[in-house]
C-alpha cells in the first residue's frame, strides 16, 4: 500500500484483520436473536459492536508491537470492559490523569491528532507521527477489507 | 622491521588501498582482513555493531592483552558509533603484529590503522563503557578509561574517511605510542573531516596540547613527534589555531556532550550553534521532520504540500473521514442480511482478489439490497447527508452506494420517515471510538 517493498507487509496484516474480523461477525451473528436486528437501536448497538470489534481484531493484527495498538486492546480488551461496568469513575479519573501528564508538543492541531490517534495523548510528537503513519496504514487496510466484505456480504 | 617496510610498501597506496591490510604485513594476523571489511562497512554504517561482531568475537584476546600496555593517559571525549567499531580492531592487530614493543603499540604505518587506533583512546569514558558493554566487551571499557586523549570529540562522525594525508602519515614512524597516536590522530581526525574545514585544524592541536600533557612519560617513541607535527601544521588549514584552541575545544566538547546525550551522535554544521540543547532540538526537528515526509506519502494527495501546519490539517482530515468510513462499513455489514453459512477462506480469497482489483466498487449493491431490509435503506438515507461532510476530496465509495440504494429507496416507497428523522439527528458519523 505504502511501497511495493510494503506490500507483503500489508498483505498479512490485511489477512490476519480479515480473519479475526470474519470471526467475530460470524460469532456475533451466532450470538444476536434476529428480532433485534430489525430495530433501529439493535440496528445500532450491532454496528457499535461490529466497529468496535474492527478496531480490536486489527488491533490485535497488530499485536502489540505499536502504541495505538496497545492502546485499543488495553481499552477493549475483556478486561477493560469488565472494570467499565463495574465501575466508571475509578476507570474516569485514571484516565484524566493520565491525560494531564501529556506532554506539550506543538500547538492545537497536534492535540486534536492525540484524540483521533488512540493512545496518542500521552506521546511526544516525534512518536505520534509515526503512530498515526501506521494508524493510518491500518484504518485504510481495514477499510479495504470491511468494505469487500460488505460487497461480499450484499451480493 | 621489515614488517614495517612492508607495511610502508602497503601504506603508500593511498586512501582506499589502505583497507588493504594483507598488504601491510600483518598476514599473520587473519584480523586485518576483517578489520579492513570493518573498516569499510563502518563506514557508512552507523551502528557498528552490525557487523562488528564478528571482529569482537574474534579480536578480543588482542584487547585483553592491550590492556596491559596502559598506553593511554587521561580520559577521552565520546566517539560516535561508526567509529567504535574501528578502534578495538587495531589495537587488537596492533597487539599481535607489533609484541616485540614493550610498552608502545605500534600500528602499521597503514593510516587506517593509524586511524582506528588514534579512535581507541577517544572513546569517552562513559559513551565507551556504554557501548563496550552492550557490545559485551567490558575491557574495553576499561581500556578505555585507563586513558585516553581527550579531545577526540572532534573524531566523531568522521567515519574512516581515509584520505590524502596517508602520505603524510607514511613518513611518520608506525611506532605509535600515545604521542604517536596523538600526532597522527589530528591527521585522521583531519582526514575525516574533509569536510569540515574549521574543526580539524584545532582539534589537532588540542588533542596535540592536551596529549602532549598527559603523556609525557611516553619518552621512547617522542622523536617521532616533531617529524608528526610538521604535517600537521602543513596541513592545517588555519593560521592562528592556537588562538582558536579554546573557543574550539568548547566546541569540542559541548557537541560531545550533546552526542553523549544522544544516541546516535551529531556534529555541529559549520555556522551552527553548538549548543548541547540546540544540537538536541535539530535532531528531533530532522525526525520530525522525517515522520512528516512519511505521513505524506501515506496521505493521498499531499505531494503538494509543503509545512507542517497544512500537513498537519491534511493528516487530521483523513484519519477522521477513514474513521467515518470504518463506522459506516459496520453499518453496512451489521445490516446486511447474516449468510451462517459463510466460508472464511472463500471471503479472503475474495477478498484479496477484489482489494487488488482497487478498493472494492460497490456499484451494483443497489439492486441486491432492494428485496430485503427497509430500515437499512432509511438509515442509509438519514446518515448520508453527513457523509458528504467528510473531506470530499477522499474518495467516498459508499457514496455511489448510497445514490444507487436511494434510487431503490423511493422506487420501494420507503415510509419509515419519523425513523429516519430519529436516526438523522443522531445518525452522527462522528467516530466515537479512539
Amino acid at each position: 500500500m505504502i511501497s511495493k517493498g510494503a506490500t507483503w507487509n500489508s498483505n498479512s496484516c490485511r489477512i490476519k484483520f480479515a480473519r479475526r474480523f470474519v470471526s467475530a461477525l460470524l460469532h456475533m451473528r451466532n450470538r444476536n436473536t434476529r428480532p433485534g436486528s430489525l430495530t433501529i437501536e439493535g440496528v445500532r448497538t450491532h454496528t457499535q459492536r461490529i466497529k468496535i470489534a474492527a478496531y480490536l481484531s486489527m488491533a490485535q493484527a497488530v499485536g502489540s508491537r505499536r502504541a495505538w495498538s496497545r492502546a485499543v486492546l488495553s481499552k477493549h480488551g475483556s478486561r477493560a470492559r469488565r472494570h467499565s461496568r463495574m465501575g466508571r469513575s475509578s476507570v474516569g479519573l485514571k484516565k484524566t490523569r493520565v491525560i494531564r501528564s501529556y506532554p506539550p508538543g506543538e500547538l492545537g492541531q497536534a492535540k486534536k491528532l492525540r484524540q483521533l490517534v488512540p493512545g496518542g495523548k500521552t506521546m511526544d510528537m516525534c512518536s505520534l507521527l509515526e503512530e498515526t503513519a501506521h494508524y493510518i496504514k491500518c484504518l485504510a487496510t481495514q477499510v479495504k477489507v470491511m468494505q469487500t466484505l460488505a460487497d461480499n456480504f450484499s451480493k | 622491521m621489515d614488517g614495517r617496510e612492508n607495511e610502508d610498501v602497503g601504506f603508500q597506496h593511498g586512501g582506499e588501498d589502505d583497507l588493504h591490510c594483507p598488504s601491510l604485513g600483518m598476514s599473520t594476523n587473519p584480523l586485518p582482513e576483517k578489520i579492513s571489511g570493518m573498516i569499510m562497512s563502518s563506514v557508512s554504517m552507523y551502528k557498528p555493531s552490525n557487523g562488528a561482531d564478528p571482529f569482537f568475537s574474534s579480536g578480543w584476546d588482542p584487547l585483553a592483552s592491550l590492556s596491559q600496555n596502559q598506553n593511554f593517559g587521561g580520559s577521552s571525549s565520546t566517539v560516535s558509533h561508526s567509529e567504535f567499531a574501528n578502534p578495538p580492531y587495531p589495537i587488537a592487530l596492533e597487539n599481535q603484529g607489533t609484541s616485540s614493543t614493550g610498552q608502545l603499540v605500534r600500528y602499521p604505518s597503514n593510516s587506517s590503522f593509524v586511524e582506528l587506533v588514534q579512535k581507541l583512546p577517544c572513546f569517552g569514558s562513559g559513551s565507551f563503557s556504554e557501548m563496550a558493554n552492550s557490545f559485551g566487551f567490558p575491557d574495553c571499557g576499561q581500556i578505555a578509561n585507563s586513558g585516553c586523549p581527550q579531545n577526540y570529540a572532534s573524531l566523531k562522525e568522521g567515519g574512516t574517511g581515509i584520505t590524502s594525508t596517508n602520505g603524510a602519515l607514511s613518513r611518520d614512524d608506525p611506532q605509535i605510542s600515545c604521542e604517536g597516536a596523538i600526532g597522527s590522530s589530528p591527521n585522521a581526525k583531519r582526514r575525516k573531516r574533509a569536510s569540515d574545514s574549521k574543526n580539524s585544524p584545532i582539534t589537532h592541536q588540542n588533542a596535540e596540547g592536551e596529549l602532549q600533557k598527559s603523556l609525557s612519560r611516553e619518552s621512547s617513541d617522542v622523536l617521532k613527534e616533531p617529524d608528526e607535527k610538521k604535517p600537521r601544521i602543513e596541513h592545517s588549514k588555519g593560521s592562528n589555531l592556537r588562538g582558536k584552541q579554546a573557543g574550539k575545544q568548547a566546541k569540542d566538547t559541548s557537541s560531545g556532550d550533546a552526542s553523549r546525550e544522544n544516541y546516535i551522535h551529531v556534529r555541529a554544521r559549520r555556522g551552527q550553534a553548538t549548543n548541547s540543547h540546540s544540537l538536541a532540538e535539530r535532531v528531533r526537528r530532522e525526525k520530525i521532520s522525517e515522520r512528516m515526509r512519511l505521513l505524506q506519502e501515506l496521505v493521498p494527495g499531499c505531494n503538494k504540500i509543503t509545512g507542517k501546519a497544512v500537513m498537519l490539517d491534511e493528516i487530521i482530515n483523513y484519519v477522521q473521514s477513514l474513521q467515518q468510513q470504518v463506522e459506516f462499513l459496520s453499518m453496512k455489514l451489521a445490516t446486511v442480511n447474516p449468510e451462517l453459512n459463510i466460508d472464511i477462506e472463500q471471503i479472503l480469497s475474495k477478498e484479496i482478489i477484489h482489494s487488488r482489483g482497487g478498493a472494492g466498487a460497490i456499484l451494483g449493491l443497489a439492486p441486491a439490497m432492494n428485496s430485503s431490509h427497509h430500515y437499512p435503506h432509511g438509515i442509509f438515507q438519514g446518515t448520508f447527508p453527513s457523509i458528504p461532510s467528510t473531506t470530499p476530496k477522499y474518495p467516498l465509495l459508499p457514496q455511489t452506494v448510497l445514490d444507487n440504494e436511494l434510487q431503490s429507496l423511493f422506487q420501494v416507497g420507503f415510509n419509515s420517515c419519523p425513523a429516519v428523522d430519529n436516526l438523522g439527528s443522531n445518525g452522527n458519523l462522528k467516530p466515537e471510538f479512539q
